[in-house]
């Protein structure tokens, strides 16, 4: 995993520009009672093509993490576009891209998804490794996160999807990956969908965010906990090895 | 952790027995299970005078409080001679120089003992100690001998890492590294009577399920709409099962194929059944989170509506409005889903899963070598965890059918 250290001043204000886009949407989620994760995918000419923030509360749906909504967000037919409800049809079955006029294509449906292939992906904690997976798939380019998920992450966290799908040789995963494999033998393990992962970006700020949403209660779960006694813990204990920020 | 390693060979997982008429459940290991058939820790050993036994090992929780954060709870912490692997006793012995007496290094009669020159009527046991990476004999050796007296020797030695998942196993490493305990409540496993209580639920209704979700994965395949995968949600309550959801893998509908890539990764059939549960359940439009009417399910990628007439054909009741996501539904899959599917399945509470066809190199739940060895059903790290088989048919697989899903394939 690289840091920032290793790159200009000039890009990581770049990238730290990105990430406080990427926690507004944190702060948006967090003011309708959802898990303060946010994202933006970000494509190098476009810019912003994808916003999204955690939405499993409203929708009923516990896949629906930030990473999905973002990539629906760029997919989906332009909303302004009046002959978008044509195609977006549930009865038809006929693929969105294909259209013999390629100027109609291009207005309903801005963004292919090999858009994606060349796209950098800010998200303010570590992706799951479900939306490491769905990153893999859908073949996006790079990602930088804020804080590590050491419950779910899948790009470091508890396993490695960005790495040949976190395939593990031998019988320890974490341990044999991070003691015995030398860059060469990583490359070996790697295959189509690989991407670069950077962690440690506005860590404190997006654990910050959590916390404040985690002394809420979260009335939906079956057995609610109470929280009323919990207190918000403001200060962050720096990351071994001095990663963070 | 140096002092643990990997023996050089691996168990072979013992070959399932021939389907019975209905075919068969086999439970699936947990990532811990398959770990601990090859998980060593090197710890030392000393005997000790029966008299002196406990007031020995109260001086070793002194000097390595909680073990060092290693759990010993399924190993003998002491042993008698007799039970303890003669390789083990002979080490013991040679390894400090001195020669012990006749009776220790030849096999041992259980009930005699462990019996010193001088100390005649003095019976010794084994002791375990602590992890070698976790104390220093220099440390350790001056405490042993203010209670022992002079001339304590101590012996390294392994001792399985991790909880026998068997009677067998436990039996196998009792003979091998040092007396083992299996108890039915192991650590990283669910408990062995739910489970086989759970099989039998399963097993009344699991061909059914599955056939219709083979049912669905052909549909999708020859309506174009995705993949020959398909999946059957079920309800439980009162002992009765009843199908809520049934879905198609729907990654290529309104998708253009020509694009490549590997389709809308958010339309794989598990993606879509989880969906579909979703918008049965009730939405409370008062509260915040109602505002805006987003994310829009109709319009963009997610594919949370039938696709597939049959797909408005199998559900047998409405999934139950007050629900909390998936919580204790079980699915039924033609295919081992992939990674992504299978986090799904953990994020959103079911509580079994059953696939049908194993995907070696995509498949998530799995914890077996050979595959990803991801585990997923049931690992320890995540806030939930489920029951998990894989479904072997009667007759091999799907009965002489073909299936046209590639094994490369994210599921």
């Amino acid at each position: 995993m690289t840091n920032q250290e290793t790159r200009s001043e000039e890009e990581n204000a770049i990238h730290l520009n990105y990430m406080r886009e990427a926690l507004s949407m944190a702060e948006l989620a967090l003011h309708t009672s959802e898990t303060p994760v946010g994202c933006v995918i970000v494509h190098p000419s476009h810019g912003i093509i994808g916003r999204g923030m955690n939405a499993t509360n409203r929708t009923r749906n516990g896949t629906m993490h930030a990473e999905f909504i973002a990539i629906n967000e760029i997919l989906s037919p332009s909303p302004e576009s009046s002959n978008a409800s044509s195609l977006t049809n549930l009865s038809s079955k006929s693929p969105p891209f294909v259209t013999e006029n390629e100027e109609e294509r291009k207005s309903l449906y801005p963004f292919p998804p090999r858009i994606l292939n060349e796209s950098t992906l800010y998200v303010t904690v570590e992706p799951c490794i479900m939306c490491a997976s769905l990153l893999r798939q859908f073949g996006i380019k790079r990602v930088f996160f804020g804080a590590s998920n050491e419950k779910f992450g899948g790009t470091g966290g508890v396993l490695d999807v960005h790495l040949g799908n976190g395939k593990v040789s031998g019988i320890e995963s974490n341990e044999t990956v991070r003691t015995t494999s030398n860059q060469e033998e990583q490359m070996a393990h790697r295959r189509n969908g690989d991407y670069e992962v950077s962690g440690g970006w506005l860590r404190e700020e997006a654990i910050v965010m959590l916390r404040r949403f985690y002394v809420q209660e979260n009335g939906r779960a079956p057995e609610p906990r109470r929280k009323a006694d919990r207190v918000l813990k403001l200060e962050v204990e720096p990351l071994e090895g001095g990663g963070g920020v | 952790m140096n002092s643990e390693s990997a023996e050089s060979h691996c168990v072979p997982a013992p070959a399932p027995a021939p389907p019975a008429d209905g075919g068969q459940l086999i439970p699936l290991k947990t990532i811990l299970e398959i770990r601990a058939a090859v998980r060593v820790l090197n710890v030392y050993i000393t005997t000790v005078p029966i008299q002196k036994a406990s007031s020995t090992l109260g001086l070793v929780r002194t000097l390595v409080p909680r073990d060092g954060g290693y759990d010993f709870q399924h190993l003998r912490r002491f042993a008698k001679p007799g039970v303890v692997p003669e390789g083990v006793r002979r080490r013991y012995f040679e390894g400090c120089g001195e020669d012990g007496p006749e009776s220790l290094r030849s096999s041992v009669d259980e009930n005699e003992g462990l019996k010193e020159e001088g100390c005649e009527e003095e019976t010794k046991i084994f002791l375990l100690i602590a992890a070698t990476s976790i104390i220093s004999p220099s440390s350790l050796l001056p405490s042993l001998e203010s209670i022992l007296g002079p001339g304590v020797k101590l012996s390294t030695t392994e001792i399985p890492l991790l909880a026998p998942t068997s009677a067998e196993q436990a039996k196998g490493w009792s003979e091998k590294y040092w007396p083992c305990v299996y108890k039915k409540s192991i650590p990283f496993g669910p408990h062995v009577a739910i489970v086989s209580r759970a099989q039998e639920e399963v097993l009344r209704g699991v061909r059914g399920w599955m056939d219709s979700a083979w049912g669905l994965a052909d549909a999708a395949r020859e309506e174009g709409v995705g993949e020959g995968v398909g999946v059957v949600i079920v309800e439980r309550r009162g002992g009765e099962a009843r199908v809520v959801v049934g879905a198609g893998d729907g990654r290529w509908c309104r998708w253009g194929r020509e694009e490549g890539g590997e389709g809308n990764v958010t339309a794989h059939a598990v993606m879509r059944g989880i969906g579909m549960v979703s918008e049965g359940l009730a939405r409370d439009y008062t509260s915040p989170s109602a505002i805006p009417p987003f994310p829009d399910t109709e319009g963009g990628i997610f594919r949370n509506h039938p696709l597939l007439d049959l797909e408005n054909d199998l559900p047998e009741k409405e999934v139950d409005v007050g629900g909390y996501l998936c919580h204790d539904l079980e699915i039924y899959c033609t295919h081992e889903p992939c990674v992504m599917c299978s986090m799904a399945i953990v994020h959103s509470r079911f509580g079994r899963a059953v696939f049908e066809k194993r995907m070696c190199g995509t498949g998530g739940l799995c914890a077996d070598e050979g595959g990803l060895g991801h585990g997923l059903w049931w690992r320890k790290e995540l806030n939930w965890t489920m029951l998990g088989w894989r479904w072997v048919r009667p007759l091999g697989f799907r009965e002489g059918r073909v299936d046209v899903v590639d094994v490369e394939l994210d599921a």
